[in-house]
């Protein structure tokens, strides 16, 4: 119990870290001056002390919003998968619940977006509703696909079931759901094929775009709520896809896992310096593979067993 | 006469849910209707004729009320005339609500045997022993569906519900579709009590489809009631999923899985009529407060009328089945009874269980994007118009039906163990299977049926919801930060109304991806400036998105009839001998079909008949060629 809050501590306080790792890589890889890994912690700690400003046109949603947004994804953090086998975890919640509680993060953020009254906000918003609409049935197939190799709809058991008996015999419909949820992974979180975390020009703003009109503590709650998005991804990629190194012994394991999340964290990066930004109706069709894939996957494990 | 059954019950208590918060709202909307005693002479007729259907306990009953139902309803969508098109809506549905009823009427002669005063329990030894079940089946679902409004017989809802007042409205859509769903339960367990696999999976690919097409033409559309209306047909598209699902573990006899299914469907029945009544009560306070049912009119609504706008953000949460609440519980276990078909051995079952499961998530998603765009549009940001400016909170008893209504959500999910047991209850009277102490072995956790399925507990998830986010406020709290009110910054200029993002816009990315299924009329126009392709003084956008299924289907079929009826006329129009030929045939083919309908069916009658038949078409009606 006790390894279980301090795993979720630890999470929390990876989180800002992993993306400031992924933002530093790949300014080292483009031959700029690499900023510290800690310049999140820095930004947030620098958030924290700034006064809010609230945008007059705004209405009661402002000020309820950015709560709603971190708590699911906070409570969505108990949920994951186990990090090595002797500890505590939450066995039952579905891939259903999850994907549930990720949506209402993003609907409240979407909500954020259209409450300030500017074109930015709605125009954000709307892509994002249009992309989210699209992820969702990816995410949901390509995790039921994953539980049911692993003999359990329950997340948390899978990731379990996985390590101990590693899917050989669906070694196929495992790596469709593989593919598929990388995508997943890089077009839930805005990074770089799906929408640029960096800029902040019309063209090509997303998740920016919906919180230019926030400052402050609740501007620290969404950024915080970002990056632990990226976590919990990032964790149920290292756990589902990546299952070994559980039965290590604690401490061991858990530097496996935080192995791991770096090397996604890497993979992304690499992914970020060598892609570009896709347009938004090109978009589509990346997240149409993702979604080909995870249908792939559960026919395959459905029909052929495979 | 009347049946008083646990099904019976837990519809009346349906209706019970469904009408008093209505009556509240009723009587609040009422100074704005002209004809107030034709109204509520209506209105009441219809809340006692809806309570007459569910517990009818044969034939002759169960038709009367139900078509007092549709009548009294059609009647109310014409009390508040607002020009040809609301005539043209209420003729439309006054077609389809018969077009129904006669397939009912037919289904009724046929398993009652003419006696219609017989119970159900009699009618299902005739229906036994009738050759073809099928086609009993499929006057079932053309007489019930096409009232559920399932594709492809959805197509009266969009303009049937925009035309009624708004507490109609709310009846129309959170209760009646759900007696069509009471007529579904009665019919297929106490009528035709086994059925055939392939039945079940008509059910699922109707509810898959009429999810998906519900909630795509919900998007497109600025119209906030005909919006809902097509949600509607999206949450009657999950309904019939887990029926469907039900329906096909029944008939594979896997009686626990069944059971779960139709507990599902039940359980989704009660959420749709809570969430989609008070929609449709805060879409009708909102449209009476700016009198326009054009969304691109509304916006800021939430700074003047809070509590339509609090209770409508709760109503869209359910709706999206998003965590911890009601909608997302019953859409859960329909997920649950679609992943447990895992056990099902026929493959073709098993290809066409993913799509379903797809649909269903896609639909989940498209769903939270148009809640998005109806609440976002609606109430955030400026007022888009002067009448929204000028809005303010409804009347106390509007409110009070409002609030009503949401406890009913809220109680929805937090005592969802007490209405399962409910639903439970009525299964168990159907089937005889009874799951509740599996599903809830305590009252925190909600399990799936099959093996190693989920579980999930709503209380708990509410309750840690609002313990981490009250955590989070003391955090912000305790910071003691300061606080300052700016404009919203605009590039350097002023956040104008008019520089906000539409309705049409916001859902531009969905309707160009779909473009396949719109196919949208869109009208650009603009005013330029000595012939510069780029600068303009005024200019107007607007997009229309006819349905697909209408033009084909329905225009198709008036098409269809129009060409035949010619056909007929002029052979026989004023051609006495000829009139009279076309009858003798028309009564030939009656009491042919007849008989090869009811007693046994054999090719060589067949052909015999069928030569009979056409040398009588040719001789008498056709005659020699001129």
């Amino acid at each position: 119990m006790i390894l279980y809050i301090a795993m979720i501590l630890l999470m929390i306080l990876l989180s800002p870290l992993v993306l400031s790792f992924i933002k530093m890589l790949k300014m080292f890889l483009l031959y700029k001056k690499p900023i510290s890994i800690f310049q999140g912690y820095r930004d947030f700690s620098k958030l924290l002390s700034k006064e809010i400003i609230i945008s007059k046109e705004t209405s009661q949603i402002t000020h309820i919003a950015p709560y709603l947004v971190l708590s699911p994804l906070l409570l969505t953090l108990f949920f994951l998968p186990p990090v090595s086998s002797g500890e505590y975890y939450v066995s039952f919640v579905d891939a259903f619940t999850i994907t549930g509680l990720i949506s209402l993060s993003t609907f409240f953020l979407m909500l954020l977006g259209l409450d300030s009254a500017s074109s930015f906000g709605g125009l954000g918003s709307s892509r994002e509703a249009f992309i989210s609409a699209l992820v969702e049935p990816a995410m949901i197939l390509t995790l039921f696909s994953v539980s049911m190799m692993a003999n359990n709809l329950g997340v948390g058991q899978a990731g379990l079931n996985l390590s101990k008996h590693f899917p050989y015999e669906h070694m196929a419909s495992f790596i469709f759901a593989g593919i598929s949820f990388f995508i997943l992974l890089v077009a839930e979180n805005g990074r770089i094929p799906v929408d640029n975390p960096e800029t902040h020009l019309e063209l090509t703003m997303v998740h920016e775009a919906m919180i230019l009109d926030l400052s402050g503590f609740y501007l620290a709650l969404i950024e915080s709520a970002s990056s632990i998005k990226f976590m919990i991804f990032a964790s149920l990629f290292a756990s589902l896809f990546l299952p070994f190194g559980l039965d290590l012994p604690v401490v061991l394991a858990i530097g496996v896992f935080i192995l791991k999340i770096f090397f996604i964290a890497f993979l992304v990066a690499i992914l970020e310096v060598n892609t570009a930004k896709l347009r938004l109706f090109k978009v589509p069709n990346l997240l149409g593979i993702a979604i080909v894939f995870s249908f792939l996957s559960l026919i395959t494990f459905y029909v052929l067993g495979a | 006469m009347f049946v008083f059954d646990n099904l019976s019950i837990l519809f009346l208590f349906l209706i019970l849910l469904g009408v008093v918060p209505n009556l509240f709202y009723s009587f609040g909307y009422l100074p704005h209707i002209k004809r107030k005693a034709y109204y509520l002479i209506h209105y009441f007729a219809f809340i006692t004729s809806m309570a007459g259907v569910v517990v009818a306990g044969n034939a002759l009953l169960f038709l009367f009320f139900w078509e007092l139902m549709s009548l009294t309803s059609w009647q109310l969508i014409l009390s508040d005339i607002e020009g040809k098109s609301t005539i043209k809506a209420a003729r439309f549905y006054f077609f389809m609500t018969h077009f129904g009823f006669m397939f009912l009427l037919l289904f009724f002669l046929i398993v009652t045997d003419g006696d219609l005063g017989i119970s159900f329990l009699e009618m299902k030894s005739i229906a036994a022993n009738f050759a073809y079940p099928s086609i009993l089946f499929f006057f079932v679902i053309l007489g019930l569906l096409s009232k559920a409004g399932a594709v492809p017989m959805h197509v009266w809802l969009p303009y049937a519900h925009p035309a009624a007042p708004s507490p109609v409205s709310a009846l129309m859509s959170g209760v009646m579709l759900k007696i069509a769903i009471y007529g579904m339960f009665r019919f297929l367990f106490d009528i035709l009590g086994t059925w055939q696999v392939e039945w079940g999976v008509l059910i699922l690919i109707m509810g898959a489809i009429s999810s998906l097409i519900g909630v795509l033409y919900a998007l497109s559309e600025h119209d906030i009631k005909a919006l809902l209306a097509n949600h509607s047909i999206e949450n009657i598209g999950i309904i019939l999923m887990g029926f469907g699902m039900g329906m096909i573990f029944s008939s594979l006899h896997l009686p626990k899985l069944s059971s779960f299914a139709f507990v599902a469907a039940l359980f989704h029945t009660f959420n749709h009529m809570s969430f989609k009544s008070l929609l449709f009560m805060g879409a009708g306070s909102v449209l009476h407060q700016t009198g326009t049912k054009n969304m691109e009119k509304y916006g800021g609504l939430i700074k003047s009328m809070p509590i339509t706008a609090f209770t409508f953000l709760l109503a869209s949460i359910s709706i999206s089945a998003l965590p911890p609440t009601n909608g997302f519980l019953s859409e859960w276990m329909v997920f649950q009874s679609l992943l447990a078909s895992s056990s099902i051995d026929s493959v073709t079952l098993k290809l066409a269980i993913p799509f379903s499961i797809f649909a269903l998530a896609l639909t989940g998603g498209l769903a939270i994007a148009c809640f998005v765009k109806v609440f976002g549009i609606e109430f955030l940001g400026l007022h888009r118009s002067v009448n929204a400016k000028h809005a303010h909170e409804v009347n106390g008893l509007m409110k009070m039906g409002m609030i009503l209504m949401s406890l009913v959500v809220v109680s929805l999910m937090l005592f969802a163990p007490f209405f399962i047991k409910l639903f439970d209850g009525a299964i168990k009277g159907l089937s005889g299977t009874t799951i509740y102490t599996q599903i809830f072995p305590n009252i925190w956790s909600l399990h799936s049926i099959n093996n190693n399925g989920g579980v999930v507990s709503p209380l708990i998830l509410l309750i840690a919801l609002i313990v981490i986010t009250a955590a989070l406020y003391l955090v912000f709290r305790s910071l003691n930060i300061k606080q300052r009110v700016f404009h919203t910054w605009a590039c350097g200029y002023n956040a104008t109304p008019r520089s906000q993002y539409s309705a049409t816009g916001f859902a531009g990315p969905i309707r160009r991806f779909f473009t396949w299924l719109y196919d949208p009329k869109e009208h650009f126009e603009k005013e330029v400036i000595s012939e510069h392709k780029t600068k303009f003084i005024d200019a107007s956008f607007s997009v229309h998105v006819e349905p697909l299924f209408q033009r084909f289907i329905y225009e198709g079929a008036v098409k269809l009839t129009n060409k035949i009826s010619y056909f007929v006329y002029r052979l026989a129009h004023f051609e006495q001998s000829r009139y009279a030929a076309m009858i003798f045939n028309m009564l030939l083919s009656i009491l042919f079909s007849y008989r090869i309908f009811v007693h046994q069916f054999s090719w060589a009658t067949l052909a015999l008949e069928s030569v009979v038949m056409i040398i009588s078409v040719k001789v008498l009606l056709l005659g020699e060629k001129r």
